[in-house]
């Protein structure tokens, strides 16, 4: 057979003529270690006592195995293809050398095995041999080099750069060792094997060595040893090196390696409703008859919230892009994950019985660490601002603001415990449908000199223009309804305000966790909207988007809804406005991209496109921009409340934007803007700096002011 | 410590106001209805010492139906009951003596230590109905408090009133009646579940017939005024601040002559 040269002896040098000793072994071994293994997961508190436990679980979730197909497809994508885990190149490329590498390795083990084991005993031929032969020793050694280039990127991470927001536990650094070493000793294997047979002259594989180049590199150490010495050394680090990958299997079942089962299984369980963030059903019927609302005990979290905690490896992305955490508030999204994984595991303590089963623990007789308070600080629960960053950053599929919101309902429904900033703004949004308790029968006074269709007088049109509260009542932000009013016009759209039957959209209120309220807001909207058929509607406000589109559809308000920088959008395309008149002098300009636009709906291009249309200065992004964009630290109700801990939000965006140099920031928010308009004021930049919303611009450009 | 809570149902503060047509009171159509907030530091107060001390703690009310609301985010903060004198025509011309006269029936068959009152309700701001009940009810009282203590053998209270410049500490006997000001407490948001349990608990609704009151209003309103409109606010121009201040002290000194 030609090329039949062109192979290796399997376990050359470990297992010699006669009975197999090392061969048997090798499977008892690992045998041995894979029930191990097994016994890990199934130990007290171990894996599978954890997942029983998250089934005492009674929250209600969102569907996790529906679409099937489409499901699989996207985890097969997600997990092979890393793009999540790519979003940070460093350590995406790292992850990615030990994955493949892993795949690949895994993949020369099993050939290995086929071949000595099933092969060769059953058809006593060699498949392992010429061309193939090669290319498996060259694509084995190049799955090797890439675990030890990616190890040696995570340690240099972890020993030498040791970002502030890595989490850093002995499993960590075992983890990484444990793959080096498994990883060193197969090529020291290698090495010495090819030292002692391929690169000696003659040898007929010695033409083909350097497809080895793995091996061939580990080999040149040894080269002056004496080919007893070598062979003496082959042999008791092929068993090393045995006992190690053996140990490593064990150690899945004991350490965060087991994140190599549960995050795919929790990427295909990700969330597929339309909503990106979707917090817990509350039906409205059921605020006559539960007896408690949101969350203050583990067990009332849905089971997968639970699993969250299980699958999150502590990687720490949601920590570095979360604006609570980065002005030095007590928010770390990845510690609530922990914390919360932490209590199931105390929790689980006393929920096993003698007999090794998880029963409930009734709330009257448990004493331990209080949910709220004890595991999770009040300070954390109020410290977010509802960004997404977290879920948009977590490479696992994990689901970590929402969290918070459960435990908010609870205090705010159950306890009336909140920040006391809140309650004039739950008094303004019940008595005046608005969070400043504005008399309500100025909402449309902003509009008083302009020509804007009522709905009551028109009592039809295309597009109901929901201006929302910041529009109607907030001096800075009536001129972004101003602006739009007259485009509108100007474009000839067939629409119309709802002026004083319009109500809060309720958004604030939902995410400090006052569903009641929300509730109530929502309804006296969709009945409003329902009684004059609105089918379509353009908001001003990003979050009154946000919450007409999702949160209102829950409540079986369906509506097309579109933000304005989309409508504007169309309309330049279209031609209907022509931005020909000068703006003034912008400088360069830069866009900042509202959470609950971006990340909440993908609107990243349409703000951008209306800008560059203006046809004005360099538009430049700011270090964070687009997915990764740093809040203004308005969303999640922040906006209502004194920001005492730690450094401002605002500020801290504000300076981003005065580090890119810009002299103008244009926003599509009205928190936003109002956030930045203050940051620049408070920075003292007011005289070199400026905050726009991009419908004045629009507005200006089309010579309409 | 038993506690009376008298409730009035106003108009919300921001609401837009409008004189009916015969300028003699105002349009209350399309009106938000809150509870006037000076009752709500008394039924907060009230609420306290009852969670403090035990008791039970009783709202009464004088107004038409929908003044029930009002009643309904009493009980929601606490309270455990309560009395609607529900009278919409009696309720529409009641000067302050005749509210009182109305409500010190109601009051009267109760049982109770303490009355808390508003220090004034925020719509005709006439600031005499407690101690027009005093009166009838032959009661001390103490008004524009602050601070409320029950003395160990609750049969005194010491209570701090808010005075021109300083405060006077005060020990009354009780029975006696209180006027809440503000900062005496920090009323409560009702919880959800004590909104619910508020739906529940008994309001006795009574005509003023029922109670045998047929006072007559000893003052009438004759007419209404609304407030001149603001006239809107100028802007001073100025190239720096020192040149604002002196068009600022020149328009004080020339247009408003102030100064
Ligand atoms: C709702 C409300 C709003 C108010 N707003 C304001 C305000 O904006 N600004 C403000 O400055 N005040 C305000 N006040 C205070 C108010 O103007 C006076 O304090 C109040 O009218 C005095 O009434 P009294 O019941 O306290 O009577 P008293 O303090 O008893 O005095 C009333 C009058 O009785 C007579 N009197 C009392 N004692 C004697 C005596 N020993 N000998 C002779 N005559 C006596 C005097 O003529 C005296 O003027 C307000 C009061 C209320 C109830
Ligand atoms: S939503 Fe934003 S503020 Fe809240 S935890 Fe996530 S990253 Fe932090
Ligand atoms: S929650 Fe997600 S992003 Fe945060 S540490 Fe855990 S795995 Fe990483």
């Amino acid at each position: 057979m030609p090329g039949a040269e062109i192979t290796r002896e399997l376990y050359w040098n470990v297992v010699g003529t006669g009975f197999p000793v090392a061969r048997v072994l090798t499977y008892v071994f690992a045998l041995i270690a894979i029930i191990l293994f097994v016994l890990g997961l199934l130990r007290k508190g171990g894996l599978i006592d954890r997942i029983r436990m998250m089934k005492l679980a009674t929250g209600p979730d969102v569907p996790r195995t529906d679409n099937a197909g489409e499901r699989l497809k996207y985890a097969i994508a997600e997990v092979f293809g890393h793009r999540k885990i790519l979003r940070e190149p460093y350590q995406g490329i790292a992850h990615l050398f030990i994955f493949w590498g892993f795949i690949i390795l895994f993949f020369g083990t099993f050939m290995d095995f086929f071949q000595g084991d099933v092969v060769e005993p059953l058809f006593h031929a060699n498949i392992l041999q010429g061309g193939f032969y090669l290319f498996f020793s060259f694509i084995t050694d190049l799955g090797g080099i890439l675990v030890i280039v990616g190890v040696i990127m995570f340690l240099i991470r972890r020993y030498v750069n040791r970002p502030k927001w890595l989490d850093d536990k002995p499993e960590d650094r075992i983890i990484l060792w444990l793959i080096l070493a498994i990883a060193v000793t197969g090529f020291l294997i290698e090495g010495l094997r090819l030292q002692a047979t391929e690169l000696q002259p003659g040898h007929p594989m010695n033409p083909y060595a350097w497809y080895s180049f793995g091996g061939h590199l580990f080999a040149l150490p040894f080269s002056g040893m004496s080919i007893a010495a070598v062979k003496g050394l082959h042999q008791v680090i092929w068993w090393v090196h045995l006992f190690i990958v053996l140990g490593f299997i064990v150690y899945v079942a004991y350490s965060k390696l087991l994140h190599i089962f549960t995050v795919p299984a929790n990427i295909y369980m990700r969330n597929m409703t339309e909503n990106p963030a979707p917090l817990k059903p509350i039906p409205p019927e059921s605020f006559e008859t539960a007896e408690t609302f949101g969350i203050h005990l583990l067990e009332e979290y849905s089971w997968k919230d639970l699993f969250d905690s299980e699958v999150c490896i502590r990687c720490g992305r949601c920590v570095a892009v979360c604006p609570s955490f980065l002005t030095d508030k007590p928010l770390l999204p990845r510690d609530v994950i922990q914390n919360i994984r932490e209590h199931l595991e105390a929790k689980l303590k006393l929920a096993l019985d003698a007999d090794g089963k998880v029963h409930v623990i009734p709330e009257e007789s448990y004493e331990g660490p209080g949910l709220i308070g004890d595991v999770i600080d009040k300070e954390t629960i109020w410290a977010c601002t509802t960004c997404m960053a977290c879920i948009e950053a977590c490479p696992a599929y994990i689901s970590q603001f929402p969290k918070l919101i459960d435990l908010r309902r609870y205090l705010t429904m159950m306890e009336s415990d909140f920040p006391a900033e809140v309650q004039e703004v739950f008094r303004g949004m019940e008595n005046n449908s608005n969070p400043w308790n504005i008399g309500s029968h100025t909402r449309a006074d902003w509009a008083k000199d302009l020509e804007v269709p009522l709905m009551s007088q028109k009592g039809e049109a295309e597009y109901l223009f929901y201006v929302g509260c910041a529009g109607a009542f907030d001096d800075l932000n009536k001129k972004a309804a101003i602006s739009l009013a007259k485009i509108f016009n100007a474009a000839g759209l067939d629409y119309a305000i709802l002026g004083t039957e319009e109500g809060c959209c309720g958004d604030s209120a939902k995410k400090i966790g006052n569903e009641y309220l929300f509730q109530m807001l929502a309804e006296t909207n969709i009945e409003v909207f329902n009684g004059y058929k609105v089918k379509k509607i353009i908001t001003l406000c990003p979050h009154g988007y946000n919450t007409l589109k999702y949160d209102y559809k829950e409540m079986g308000g369906d509506y097309e809804v579109y933000h304005y920088t989309e409508i504007l959008n169309d309309l330049i395309k279209s031609g209907k406005i022509t931005l020909k008149n000068p703006v003034g002098d912008l400088g360069t300009i830069s866009y900042h991209d509202s959470c609950y636009l971006g990340r909440y709906n993908g609107i990243y291009e349409q703000p951008r496109n209306i800008l560059n249309a203006l046809g004005v200065g360099g538009l430049v992004e700011m270090a964070s921009h687009h997915e990764k964009s740093f809040c203004c630290g308005a969303g999640g109700g922040r906006m209502w409340m004194e920001e005492t801990l730690g450094t401002r939000i605002n500020q801290k965006r504000t300076q981003e934007a005065i580090d890119a140099g810009v002299k103008t920031v244009c926003t599509a928010c009205p928190f936003c803007y109002t956030m930045l308009t203050d940051g620049i004021k408070e920075l003292g930049k007011g005289e070199e700096m400026q905050a726009f919303d991009i419908a004045q611009l629009v507005a200006k450009a089309a010579g309409l002011e | 410590m038993n506690s009376v809570v008298c409730v009035k149902q106003v108009p919300d503060t921001e609401t837009l106001i409008k004189l009916n047509a015969d300028g003699t009171g105002i349009e209350t159509a399309g009106i938000k209805w809150i509870m006037n907030p000076f009752d709500e530091y008394a039924v907060e107060e009230a609420v306290r010492q009852k969670e403090k001390s035990g008791g039970a703690v009783t709202l009464v009310c004088l107004g038409p139906d929908q003044a029930l609301d009002a009643i309904r985010s009493g009980l929601a903060m606490g309270a455990d009951t309560a009395v609607h004198i529900n009278d919409a025509e009696f309720a529409a011309k009641a000067d302050p003596y005749a509210t009182a006269v109305a409500l010190a029936a109601a009051i009267k068959d109760l049982e109770y230590d303490a009355i808390f009152c508003g220090k004034q309700a925020v719509d005709d701001d006439a600031g005499q109905v407690a101690s027009i009940l005093g009166e009838l009810l032959d009661l001390p009282v103490i008004t524009i408090v602050i601070k409320f203590e029950l003395s160990d053998d609750g049969k005194t209270a010491i209570v701090t009133r808010e005075i021109e410049g300083g405060h006077a500490v005060i020990e009354v006997p009780l029975p006696a009646i209180f006027t809440a000001q503000k900062g005496l407490n920090e009323p409560r948001y009702a919880s959800l579940p004590q909104i619910m349990k508020a739906k529940k608990k008994p309001v006795t609704v009574k005509t003023v017939a029922d109670l045998g009151v047929s006072a007559e209003p000893m003052t009438v309103i004759k007419g209404m005024e609304l407030p001149p409109e603001r006239q809107a606010g100028k802007m001073i121009e100025g190239a720096d601040a020192a040149a604002k201040a002196a068009a600022l002290a020149k328009a004080l000194h020339e247009e408003a002559e102030v100064i």
